[in-house]
């Protein structure tokens, strides 16, 4: 497969919304693969300041309630609040998949009347994909993201 | 004929752990009659599900998905296309809910109360909803989910909107992402028929408001002279467990009345009833304690 695209930004704190990739297909492909990553999904020991901890405390209490020790709101923390992206498609604005699973690197790929879970097969890409990063949650600036279209050109095709 | 309708669960076509056969597996296992698949913004898993369901014979499928939004999650049942819900808008998602009502779909608002940011972001439902018209169901009880702080306030919701006149069914779900015991867990049930098409019965009994949220009891109810017999009905849900005592609370927008059952039934003269054009009922076994909360019965109206 031949890389068609790829782009990488810088997400910022608390940025709710999502970040939309057009591509124009010079050629039909017969495959492709739509690759994403991001890090900073979680926060290490050290990204926890008393400060944020009292900003969440605040936060959890006023909206639900809850008041739990220094102990376990360090657990939520670093195991229950996390940077969440996903990943969407479509051709033609007629959907073709979305990646739900929380991973930092996920990939999209269709080949041979197959695709991956979460994606519908498609047998030939041709005209204009939409590749749509949808941001749910990002818990530190300067979360990284890169995302990457690779496709398997039909050669005997004209250009579009 | 009451049948049960487990309408919340995912696959690996989202993040879950279990597969559509392992879904199937799970449904058949415990006896239920119609699964639906509401996978997280994807259908993917429709076609998959819809081959497989010939080797699960007795077991029916409805077809869905659960929008997951920034503001929070709708479900989606009998939808058969992708709405698009990117230009969702907390303060208008009447668009959304009317987008997917036009392709066909019934819409509810799962989990409302759960927790949501800072830790998951859009499963709290923080959408400001002024028209009803195109919300069809409301998911009182999502299994998984604390039953007073997140269930309890879903269902009281529910029950205050009834009241107000607005005009949605009440459904309770798995939110299944694995294998789990479903036994004393709450599902929909509803009037039906297996050589019906279940979305369409489905469809019906929502918008009809014909739908009991039970852990394996419901309670029925038919006009007698000059007021209503009440009865219960054993739904045979695996492993649910009866109990000598059964109360019913019966609340109109003037009052509430709790009356326990003599056997299995209940003869109450109108005049008993609170009074008001639609009453919520619930049947509890023992006392009325939340964690003693058997069933969530349709309005009466």
């Amino acid at each position: 497969m031949r890389q068609l695209f790829h782009a990488e930004g810088i997400l910022n704190r608390d940025f709710v919304g999502q970040i939309t990739y057009t591509v124009c297909l010079e050629k039909p492909c017969r495959a492709m693969d739509i690759a994403m990553t991001f890090d900073r999904q979680h926060f290490s020991e050290e990204d926890i300041t008393p400060e944020m901890e009292e900003s969440v405390l605040l936060e959890i209490r006023e909206k639900y309630g809850l008041s739990p020790d220094p102990c376990e709101l360090r657990r939520m923390m670093l195991q229950d609040m996390k940077t969440e992206i996903h990943l969407l498609a479509m051709m033609n604005d007629t959907f073709i998949g979305c990646i739900h699973r929380q991973l930092t690197e996920r990939h999209m790929h269709f080949e041979n009347g197959l695709a991956t879970e979460g994606c519908l097969p498609v047998d030939r890409f041709e005209g204009v994909l939409q590749v749509t990063v949808l941001v749910f949650n990002v818990i530190m600036d300067g979360t990284r993201y890169t995302l990457s279209v690779s496709g398997e050109e039909d050669q005997d095709a004209a250009p579009v | 004929m009451l049948r049960r309708y487990e309408l919340h669960n995912h696959t690996t076509h989202s993040d879950a752990s279990i597969t559509c056969r392992e879904l199937l597996e799970v449904m058949r296992e415990d006896q239920v009659q119609v699964v639906a698949l509401t996978d997280h913004n994807t259908i993917s898993g429709h076609r998959e599900l819809r081959e497989l369901l010939p080797a699960f014979p007795g077991l029916q499928a409805v077809f869905g998905m659960e929008y997951t939004t920034y503001y929070g999650h709708i479900l989606c049942l009998n939808l058969t296309r992708y709405v698009p819900w990117d230009r969702i808008d907390r303060n208008c998602p009447e668009k959304l809910f009317a987008a997917c009502r036009a392709a066909g779909a019934l819409t509810g608002i799962a989990h409302p109360f759960s927790y949501g940011a800072p830790f998951a972001r859009g499963c709290r439902f923080d959408m400001h909803v002024r028209d009803f018209r195109d919300v069809d169901f409301i998911e009182v009880f999502n299994n998984p989910e604390p039953l007073r702080e997140v269930n309890i306030p879903a269902l009281e919701w529910w029950e205050d909107l009834t009241l107000q006149g607005e005009h949605l069914a009440a459904t309770g779900g798995m939110d299944l992402h694995g294998h789990r015991d479903m036994s004393m867990m709450f599902a929909t049930y509803l009037e039906g028929d297996a050589a019906h098409d279940p979305g369409e019965d489905l469809a019906r009994a929502v918008r009809g408001r014909r739908t009991w949220v039970s852990r394996g009891m419901a309670l029925l109810w038919t006009p007698e002279g000059d007021g209503f017999r009440f009865r219960l009905e054993d739904l045979h849900k695996p492993g649910f467990r009866p109990a000598s005592l059964y109360l019913l609370t019966i609340r109109s927008q003037a009052g509430q009345i709790t009356r326990p059952l003599e056997g299995d039934t209940l003869y109450l003269p109108l005049s008993d009833l609170p009074p008001g054009p639609v009453r919520v009922l619930r049947l509890y076994r023992k006392n009325t304690d939340a964690e003693n909360l058997i069933c969530v019965c349709p309005p009466m109206t």
